[in-house]
């Protein structure tokens, strides 16, 4: 079946790879154009679950990795589909049409790395409070700095009093 | 109980009575909370000291701040200390509300509890035993005895500090302050 | 007159002390059936003691007197109830007076909780109200027979003629016994029927937005209405007592069996338990009534 699924995807996608890391894995690496409709033919083919979806910092290479991980309900194949997409002004095609739960993994990426989907209405904070700084999950953001300039800089209140 | 203790009922009835009937609000932050049901069930039950865990802050008197506390979190912490009736104890368990323990570089986890709300106790560990947590309650006791469980006292009398510590953390509140806050000093100091 | 005044002081303090004890007892028999040490018997008196030295929040006016109309109506109930020849108000209708005063018990508690404005206060009085409805018909059937047995409304009376062993529950009406045997955990909010106070759903439901001394006059209306439920059950089938401590005595064999079934059944839903209420406590009540009729 993966062999099968294998041919049909590089006879319709021209520009797509894909790979067998392991038994029962499956990664396709693709462009962003063309996630929607491999995404939509996946769908179709029976991988009728979207597991999640992660976000990789590749800070060297000025770009982002984006990782949908898609599981049928009746076999033990894992499909990783990736897409790379620019450092810079990162945003792409939301996925809410094909798959609805995807709304909450895209808000939670957009919050920690700043990645845009177009056309997710609720892209609103979810974890983060009163956040003004870089998204912390970036490679290039500061955790220590940050918590300096922060936490360490609120002043203790008991401190105050025996100064005092 | 103790057949002594009878005098000291009939003294002061109140301080005896937040003695021996804590009620811990069932609030849970962190992976602390995992010792909290060994703690209150069969093994080591919490009951024969008066320390039940009770649903909401109304009739709460006890805080366990269990483990880390995240920003989200602490606004929580906070509604809710604020909702419990005086007096009310507070106990910091685990390393992390003390210091961040092994968060203190993290982005989103408070470091020092105790710049937002006042602790009477600490219990360092991570995880402590439940036996730590006993230790922590009776050392509790002593401090309502001598009278020096203060938390709640001073976070009314140093209500505009605190206050101010939370509003440099989340922005402005979206509740109201709950003791007066005197506008022109809080902008000079 | 000084006896009475005595007796008018010393009923509802009395009612109190067995109320608290019993509440204290019931913790410690379920901490030793968890195989705990448990709390000391007293604990809920200390816990009332604590929560009149808290500072209490009142939300409106209807919230203070609700609760008083409660504990007030309660008070008036025991009052009425004799217990070990001891029985303030020796009306003749006393059956029918605390029939109409114990509406009060729920209706109270659901006013005051009316003001506090919380959603579990509102879920909470809303399972509170159906579930009195659904002990209420089986109830006012029992209190039927019993009264057409006895052809008496004075809960006195009832008592007098179940002298020297006559009890109702050995008699043809033993039906009527069962089945209020059978809605006694219903009345006193206990495990198979506890929806109403239910911690882990609706946070307590009621006492919600109770704290300080307002959770510590909940206490105490539980603690009497604890008392009024099963003084009842012992003045209309087991004879009454001869004096307090017998009295005493039979009220905490009937607690006790009530806490052992509270330690052993989970909770029902609120149409599952209003199904039950309805079906056997209902039917074995109005057979009873039947037999007071034929017998009579």
């Amino acid at each position: 079946m993966d062999e099968e699924l294998k041919r049909k995807i590089e006879k319709i996608y021209k520009d797509t790879e894909v790979e067998f890391p392991e038994r029962n894995r499956m990664v396709v690496k693709t462009k962003k154009a063309s996630i929607l409709s491999i995404l939509e033919f996946l769908k179709r083919e029976g991988f009728r679950q979207l597991k999640a979806i992660s976000c990789v910092d590749w800070i060297k290479e000025c770009e982002f990795e984006l990782i949908y991980h898609l599981a049928p309900l009746n076999s033990p194949l894992h499909i990783m589909v990736k897409i790379r997409i620019e450092r810079k002004n990162a945003e792409t095609e939301t996925i809410l049409k094909i798959f609805e739960n995807a709304k909450v993994y895209e808000r939670e990426i957009h919050e920690l790395f700043g990645v845009k989907f177009k056309g997710n209405p609720d892209l609103s904070p979810l974890f983060l409070e009163n956040w003004h700084d870089l998204p912390p999950f970036r490679k290039d953001f500061d955790t220590r700095k940050y918590v300096k300039k922060t936490f360490d800089e609120i002043p203790s209140v008991e401190d105050r009093n025996e100064r005092t | 109980m103790d057949r002594k203790n009878i005098l000291k009922w009939l003294k002061e009835p109140g301080k005896m009575g937040h003695k021996y009937s804590l009620w811990a609000v069932y609030f849970c932050t962190g992976c602390g909370i995992i010792e909290v049901p060994p703690t209150i069930t069969s093994q080591w039950d919490a009951e024969r000291f008066g320390v039940i865990p009770v649903a909401t802050p109304r009739q709460a008197n006890l805080f366990m701040i269990t483990g880390y506390v995240s920003v989200k979190t602490l606004k929580a912490i906070i509604r809710t200390y604020e909702q419990m009736p005086e007096p009310k104890y507070t106990v910091a368990f685990g390393s992390c509300p003390i210091n961040g323990g092994m968060y203190w570089d993290s982005y989103n986890t408070i470091k020092h509890i105790d710049k937002y709300i006042p602790i009477d106790g600490w219990i360092a560990g991570c995880m402590p035993r439940p036996e730590a947590i006993f230790i922590g309650v009776t050392k509790l006791w002593m401090m309502i005895d001598k009278g020096a469980a203060t938390g709640y006292i001073r976070y009314r009398k140093n209500y505009k500090f605190y206050r101010r510590n939370q509003e440099k953390l989340f922005g402005k509140l979206p509740w109201p302050p709950l003791y007066p806050v005197d506008e022109k000093e809080n902008k000079n100091g | 007159m000084v006896i009475k005044i005595i007796e008018f002081i010393f009923s509802p303090f009395l009612a109190f002390i067995i109320g608290v004890l019993f509440l204290g007892l019931f913790r410690k028999i379920v901490a030793r059936i968890h195989q705990r040490y448990g709390p000391p018997i007293i604990q809920p008196l200390l816990d009332v003691i604590k929560l009149f030295h808290q500072k209490g929040f009142s939300h409106g006016a209807l919230f203070d007197l609700g609760l008083i109309l409660s504990l007030a109506g309660s008070i008036v109930v025991i009052l009425f109830i004799p217990f070990g020849g001891i029985c303030p108000l020796k009306s003749s209708g006393g059956l029918l007076v605390i029939l109409y005063t114990m509406l009060f018990l729920p209706l109270g508690i659901a006013l005051s909780g009316g003001e506090g404005a919380n959603p579990n206060i509102s879920i909470g009085i809303s399972r509170k109200l159906i579930l009195s409805l659904g002990y209420e018909v089986p109830f006012l059937l029992i209190l039927l027979s019993t009264m057409s047995f006895y052809r008496t409304i004075s809960i006195v009376d009832i008592v007098n003629s179940q002298k020297n062993f006559h009890w109702t529950l050995f008699s043809p009406l033993f039906l009527s016994g069962i089945a209020y045997f059978m809605i006694l955990p219903a009345m006193l909010g206990m495990r198979p029927f506890d929806i109403v106070s239910a911690p882990q759903e609706i946070s307590s439901g009621p006492a919600v937005e109770y704290g300080g001394k307002y959770l510590g006059l909940f206490h105490i209306q539980h603690s009497f209405s604890i008392f009024i439920m099963i003084a009842l059950f012992v003045d209309l089938f087991l004879g009454g007592g001869e004096n307090i401590f017998y009295f005493f005595l039979k009220m905490l064999t009937i607690f006790f069996i009530m806490v052992l079934i509270h330690s052993v059944f989970p909770r029902l839903r609120l149409e599952q338990a209003l199904r039950y209420l309805w079906k056997w406590p209902t039917i074995f009540a109005f057979l009873g009534v039947i037999i007071s009729k034929v017998v009579r």
